[in-house]
């Protein structure tokens, strides 16, 4: 979580205009579920990974970690579309099993590679004005926002509570884990609470009621860069038909 | 001119400790006031009611020598002139980037996107913070979380700046940043008032000291008056500083005339103590 926060924060294609990533891996997206072929589909899953890895230099190992998730997922699934199991229990490939399989592969890897690109090279705050500028109410922008400054106050909370246990030996059985855990858990609800408070008369300090307005940076869109992305996903198209 | 000041206020939180108790004090316009006492005595209650969070049960707080309302309106008019910065600066910041969170006060007291970005870069400057930007608030160090806070309300230009324990838990350098950058703003016609249990530090930045002990306040002067006066401070729990005593010896051993100002910095009391050697045979 924190580690896939970092990277969105500092990799090389940060402070790249949102409009010109989304439209990458938004783009990209719609083509990996429509085109015709899996070949369409599998190049863009290449594409977005070199974009990903040597465009925006994302470390392989953090992207490889965010990978297995859905890949997992993504292999269970597939492994019960390509097998069949007939009226004798007999577990066999199913007809067309493998080829269906590899079609549905190709069409999530690339749609997991989409969004990971985006989530890897984008900070959450300038999804978060992206929402905005689109025209989600400012009310769930703002709670999104709010929502993800508290899961680092709180999973910072967590830790060092976790460690101030595990530093009086509350996690050395099993046993005692679980009472540990269990205080750990309640005891994060009133701080959290506390917390809360404390912010909100800082931000009452400052002048708040019941807005949460701050300006969002500017990020100038280049033409250079919406037009190679559209050739690029124009290519992938025509790649698409072609080989149907 | 009392800019600010505070009558006869008391304050009981449930559990029946008088947090506040019957107290005295005032903010003249450009001096920087140090609120010095022992833990527990009640210094953050104080400042919370001094920008009308919390509301005493009896007394009340004075801007311009006028009663402040605790109405919405009055309140805003209130904290537009009256900045509030926290101890803990995690419970201020909560934008996703630096330069956006210091945009939220300016926002909020109605300026145009233009105006507000001319507010973040002066905030910025002003706590030469501007390489921090476009950095997340989460991924902060401490003392660079300190100053971010110091900014997001100084962008408001408030003529008072209350400031809850500035230094506590910086280390050296973040110290010495932190007390150039605070010097600058009170030399621009910023007032600071400040909490502190650091006798050191009260002596080292404070024009003035208001001594604090058990919700009221003991005393209120120049800071080498309180400071000096020893049965005073050990009342309030308290030593005299160091710097002090050292200057005082050293006007007792003729290394500084009587009309000299006493040194303010350890350089300063090492160069009088140099003369020592000098002085002997």
């Amino acid at each position: 979580m924190s580690q896939l926060d970092t990277v969105a924060n500092t990799n090389r294609w940060r402070g790249k205009s949102l409009t010109e990533k989304s439209l990458l891996a938004l783009g990209m997206l719609v083509i990996a579920v429509s085109v015709p072929s899996w070949q369409g589909a599998l190049l863009v899953a290449i594409l977005m990974t070199v974009a990903t890895l040597l465009g925006a230099r994302v470390p392989v190992r953090v992207w490889w970690q965010t990978m297995i998730a859905p890949v997992g997922f993504l292999l269970v699934g597939v492994i019960s579309l390509a097998l069949q199991v007939d009226a004798h229990l007999h577990v066999g490939l199913a007809p067309q099993g493998i080829e269906l399989a590899g079609r549905l592969a190709a069409r999530a890897l690339a749609g997991v590679t989409c969004l990971l690109f985006l989530a890897l090279t984008t900070p959450a705050a300038h999804l978060v004005s992206g929402m905005r500028r689109i025209g989600v109410p400012a009310e769930i922008a703002e709670l999104a926002l709010l929502i993800y400054r508290f899961l680092f106050l709180l999973t910072d909370t967590a830790e060092s509570m976790h460690a101030a246990q595990a530093a009086r030996l509350g996690h050395s059985t099993y046993r005692r884990h679980l009472r540990s855990l269990g205080l750990l858990i309640a005891n994060l609800m009133p701080r959290a609470m506390s917390r809360a408070k404390a912010l909100e008369v800082g931000l009452a300090a400052r002048g708040w009621r019941g807005e949460l307005r701050v300006l969002s940076p500017a990020r100038g869109v280049s033409v250079a860069g919406v037009a190679t992305i559209l050739v690029i996903e124009l290519l992938v198209i025509a790649f698409g038909l072609h080989t149907a | 001119m009392r800019l600010l000041e505070a009558r006869e206020l008391t304050h009981t939180y449930p559990g029946a400790v008088h947090a506040l108790n019957r107290l005295n004090l005032y903010v003249e316009r450009g001096r920087r006031l140090a609120i010095l006492g022992a833990n527990g005595s009640g210094k953050t209650t104080l400042l919370l009611h001094l920008n009308g969070t919390l509301r005493p049960h009896s007394g009340q707080v004075l801007l311009d020598g006028q009663a402040t309302g605790y109405d919405s309106a009055s309140l805003t008019a209130w904290r537009r002139r009256v900045g509030l910065v926290l101890q803990n600066a995690d419970d201020q910041l909560f934008a996703a980037t630096v330069a956006e969170d210091i945009s939220f006060g300016p926002l909020n007291l109605g300026m145009s996107e233009t105006d507000a970005r001319q507010r973040v870069d002066f905030a910025l400057s002003a706590l030469h913070i501007h390489d921090l930007a476009d950095r997340p608030t989460h991924m902060l160090s401490f003392g660079q979380k300190k100053r971010v806070a110091i900014a997001g309300l100084l962008a408001m230009q408030p003529e008072i700046l209350l400031l809850d324990e500035p230094t506590a838990g910086l280390d050296h350098q973040g110290l010495e940043d932190l007390l150039v950058v605070l010097a600058e703003l009170g030399s621009h016609h910023t007032t600071l008032v400040f909490t502190t249990h650091d006798v050191e530090l009260a002596y080292r930045f404070a024009d003035e000291i208001a001594l604090f002990e058990s919700g009221t306040t003991l005393a209120q002067g120049p800071t080498a008056q309180i400071l000096s006066n020893s049965e005073l401070l050990r009342a309030a729990g308290l030593e005299p500083p160091l710097l002090l005593k050292l200057g005082l010896r050293a006007r007792e051993l003729g290394l500084l005339s009587p009309d000299e100002p006493l040194p303010r910095t350890a350089d300063a009391a090492l160069a009088l103590f140099s003369l020592l050697s000098l002085k002997k045979p």
